[in-house]
């Protein structure tokens, strides 16, 4: 008996059961398919603006794409609570570079990179 | 509450056998004698002593509360000592004995009334114990005082203490001027005194109100005795000037200045309108709700399904959201049960709250009177001496003057300047009248009566505390000093609008003063900036400063172009090349040198000022962000308030044309909800139109910068950063200037 109890073979194993980790928003998160990238495509293909004298609309048409965007990326969140997380997310370096990056994707080349011969 | 001695003994809280000294000495001291009126006791002379003792040595020297506690469970003050100053009031100056127990009755009353302070460093068990039964009991003394009908407390305090005020300063014994201090010290107590915020209060809350407190100060002429005191400070008084600063200061924070000059009738139809606007703000708030507010019962049990994109749905239930597709949209984000955890605000002490002044306090009609006119008389006849003579003290920083003084300070000479204004104003449009009497004179048009807050010293002394509670993230302090600033660039520019030559003179001196150091510049910039959850008060404060002056160094600036600022500025090139000239082998000035080098580091030069290059250092992320946090409070700021935020944007979206700073969802988001709602602003104010109109004229740019630059799509979540702000401005790179 005593060699059990040295061993501990005996001793039942408490079995503390996790907790479900809580999803983040985190970076990983905002740089998935579903985050900015998704973002992105839908920005270009929903974003209709009417222009003059419908700026309200306009803004208020985009708030929500936003708002449905930002409930399919991080479901848990209020959509002012959301803005805010990823507005500090943006301070860290890589999402700083990953903006600069994107934003040079659609800045217009350089002329003289193109070669005018043929 | 207790009273057989086996109930003592079980007492856990207060030791028993101080309970019992403590209570035989109070029913020692006298009662209801034969005539029905108190009669004191035989030894009631040594009893006050004794009970003085216990307190000071029992409690004191112990470091507990236990005696104070005993006192106030058997109604010492309300029972015994009031009752015996209102006996000796009548003689009290005549007669020797009467004067003594009346002293020995102050005595006592001080250090019971002083305000309770847990001290984080020397407090124990027993006093947390013990902290809000005092509290309460001081507020009961406070009341009992103040409703006293038998005899004028504080003025027979007063009273006692007039033989020793009477005798010239140099002649005054220790012991006369303790007494001096003993009575003002009273008063203080009595006017410092409230309802702490920590325990809830039973009772009337009117019986110790502001407006109670300046009533009784009118019945007994205690507002005469602070004027006495303060006009002749420094001649008659000098240690005193404190206790009046502190006097003022509970007697004014939070009263307004404007408000209290305003005429009777004008402040009644000013009343009215608030009224009016507050019913008419009701209103749209309520016509808000039922736009949108079912139509049917609760249990009705409507359910509809919104389809979003990816063939996804979402279901919201309720018929407030029928036909209305914005109403789901702000449905389905409201009924999300997470909130993001929010950092507690910081708790403010027990010595904050008492200090705290951003507060409004309002004032029966009465007391404004009475108020209204003691400030006068103070402005006339002590602002100037008592303000030199707390300045002097500051600089000096003697030992009387402790820290919450300057900010005291600051406060006040912020709250008496913008009474002054007031009064000036009301005066104006009195002799303006052609149907009044009231004609201006020389002296009413000038600025003497305050001319010792605006004076090259007290600019200094309010730069340097300014500076430090900046450095030592004093922010109450910081608050004061604003205020203080603030007042001081308006007072100005009432000055330079002046009939008088002289006056005009004087104001544009002191501009050229105010604006001459480029530190002043950079610390309004950097405190604007530097804004992190201090509060609405403090949210104000810097706001209405960075606005305040912005708006007159542009108007000075235009006037003279020639404006020279002192700046300093880094030298270190220069420094490099002298020492270079001087010879490389110097091998002996190596350890002066490094010495040498930090002093040349900044050197002092003068320079042509440009408005525009400055008025560009307050546009900026940080900025945007406190106005932002402030405009978040748009549903109680007032009109003056909004207009103010309304300029700052207009500034940064057309007029410095930084419209990028702007461009963030959680900006468009509050600016749609101000104007659209729900819970916007009420459309029939008077600031709704420039916002309506301003925000308008914003969205339409920010919707054709997003057409012409998809990338905004983004960088609209985030703030943006420096190395493409400018590109996402223009469509382009900033040349770099080349120079050759």
């Amino acid at each position: 008996a005593t060699a059990n109890a040295a061993l501990g073979i005996d001793e039942e194993i408490k079995i503390v059961k996790k907790r479900q980790p809580i999803p983040k928003l985190d970076e990983n998160r905002l740089l998935s398919a579903a985050g900015i990238p998704k973002l992105r495509r839908i920005g270009k293909e929903r974003l209709r603006f009417k222009g003059k004298g419908h700026e309200y609309g306009d803004i208020t048409r985009m708030l929500n794409m936003y708002q449905l965007w930002l409930d399919d990326l991080y479901p848990r969140a209020k959509f002012a609570d959301g803005l805010m997380m990823i507005e500090k997310l943006g301070h860290s370096k890589r999402i700083q570079y990953m903006r600069k990056e994107w934003i040079d994707e659609g800045r217009p080349k350089p002329t003289t990179e193109v070669d005018p011969e043929e | 509450a207790q009273t057989t001695l086996d109930e003592w003994a079980k007492d856990p809280l207060v030791d028993p056998e101080i309970r019992a000294h403590v209570y035989s000495l109070i029913s020692a001291l006298g009662g209801i004698g034969d005539d029905g009126t108190y009669a004191l006791g035989d030894d009631a002379l040594l009893c006050l002593k004794d009970l003085r003792k216990w307190l000071k040595f029992a409690d004191g020297q112990l470091n507990r509360r236990d005696v104070a506690r005993c006192m106030a469970e058997a109604n010492l003050v309300k029972g015994d000592l009031l009752e015996i100053l209102a006996k000796m009031s009548d003689r009290v100056t005549q007669d020797k004995l009467k004067h003594k127990i009346a002293v020995a009755c102050l005595e006592l009353l001080v250090p019971l009334t002083w305000p309770f302070e847990i001290d984080p460093l020397e407090a124990t068990v027993n006093h947390h114990r013990h902290g809000p039964y005092i509290q309460l009991a001081q507020i009961g003394y406070k009341r009992a005082v103040l409703q006293y009908d038998r005899a004028r407390i504080l003025q027979t305090a007063v009273r006692t203490a007039l033989p020793s005020m009477a005798i010239p300063l140099r002649e005054r014994s220790p012991r006369d001027e303790g007494l001096i201090r003993i009575a003002l010290y009273f008063i203080r107590n009595i006017a410092m005194l409230s309802p702490p915020k920590s325990v809830p209060m039973d009772g009337d809350e009117a019986e110790i109100s502001r407006s109670t407190l300046i009533d009784t100060f009118q019945d007994q002429d205690i507002f005469q005795v602070i004027l006495s005191v303060a006009s002749s400070i420094g001649d008659d008084f000098v240690t005193q000037d404190v206790v009046v600063l502190e006097v003022l200061f509970f007697l004014l924070k939070g009263i307004d200045a404007e408000k209290l000059f305003m005429e009777d009738k004008k402040l009644s139809t000013k009343n009215t309108e608030e009224l009016k606007s507050l019913i008419q703000k009701e209103k749209s708030m309520l016509a808000g709700y039922a736009r949108t507010a079912p139509t049917r019962h609760n249990r009705f049990g409507a359910m509809i399904w919104v389809k979003r994109g990816d063939e996804k749905i979402s279901t919201v239930s309720g018929q407030d959201v029928l036909g209305k597709a914005q109403k789901s949209m702000e449905k389905m984000d409201s009924t999300k049960k997470w909130n993001k955890p929010k950092r507690p605000g910081r708790r403010m002490g027990d010595e904050e709250s008492r200090e705290e002044f951003d507060l409004p306090v309002p004032l029966q009609s009465a007391a404004r009177k009475h108020l209204k006119a003691f400030v006068e008389e103070f402005l006339d006849s002590s602002f100037n001496p008592l303000f030199l003579h707390l300045r002097k003290a500051i600089k000096r920083e003697t030992d009387r003057v402790e820290t919450r003084h300057s900010r005291q300070f600051f406060y006040l000479v912020s709250w008496f300047l913008r009474a002054e204004c007031a009064r000036r104003r009301t005066m104006k449009t009195k002799a303006a009248d052609p149907n009044s009497a009231e004609v201006l004179t020389a002296e009413d048009e000038s600025y003497g009566l305050v001319a010792e807050a605006m004076n090259q010293e007290t600019f200094i002394l309010l730069n340097q505390f300014m500076q430090k509670s900046q450095d030592e993230k004093a922010w109450q302090d910081l608050n004061a000093g604003m205020k203080c600033f603030t007042q001081i660039l308006l007072t100005v520019q009432d000055m330079s609008e002046s009939a008088l030559e002289d006056d005009q003179e004087i104001a544009e001196n002191i501009q050229n003063r105010i604006f001459y150091e480029e530190t002043t510049h950079d610390r309004v910039v950097n405190i604007l900036r530097s804004y992190k959850d201090q509060g609405f008060g403090y949210l104000d404060a810097c706001t209405e400063l960075s606005h305040v002056f912005l708006r007159m160094l542009e108007h000075y600036s235009k006037q003279n172009l020639d404006l020279q600022i002192r700046s300093r500025r880094r030298a270190r090139k220069k420094r490099k090349q002298q020492a270079q000239a001087q010879g490389e082998n110097d091998e002996e000035g190596n350890v002066s040198e490094a010495e040498d080098i930090t002093a040349a580091q900044r050197t002092v030069s003068e320079r042509k000022f440009d408005f525009i290059r400055f008025s560009a250092k307050f546009v900026n992320q940080s900025s945007v962000n406190t106005f932002v946090s402030f405009i978040r409070f748009y549903h109680d700021l007032d009109a003056e308030q909004l207009k103010r935020a309304h300029r700052f944007f207009y500034r940064v979206a057309f007029k410095m044309e930084m419209g990028v700073l702007l461009y963030r969802i959680d900006i468009l988001h509050l600016f749609n909800k101000m104007i659209k709602g729900p819970e916007g602003l009420d459309p029939e104010s008077p600031a709704f139109k420039e916002w309506e109109e301003f925000v308008r004229h914003f969205f339409r740019t920010v919707v054709k910068r997003v057409q012409d630059r998809p990338e905004l799509v983004v960088e609209m979540l985030f703030s943006k950063i420096p190395a493409t702000m400018y590109y996402l401005e223009h469509g382009h790179d900033r040349e770099l200037p080349t120079r050759t």
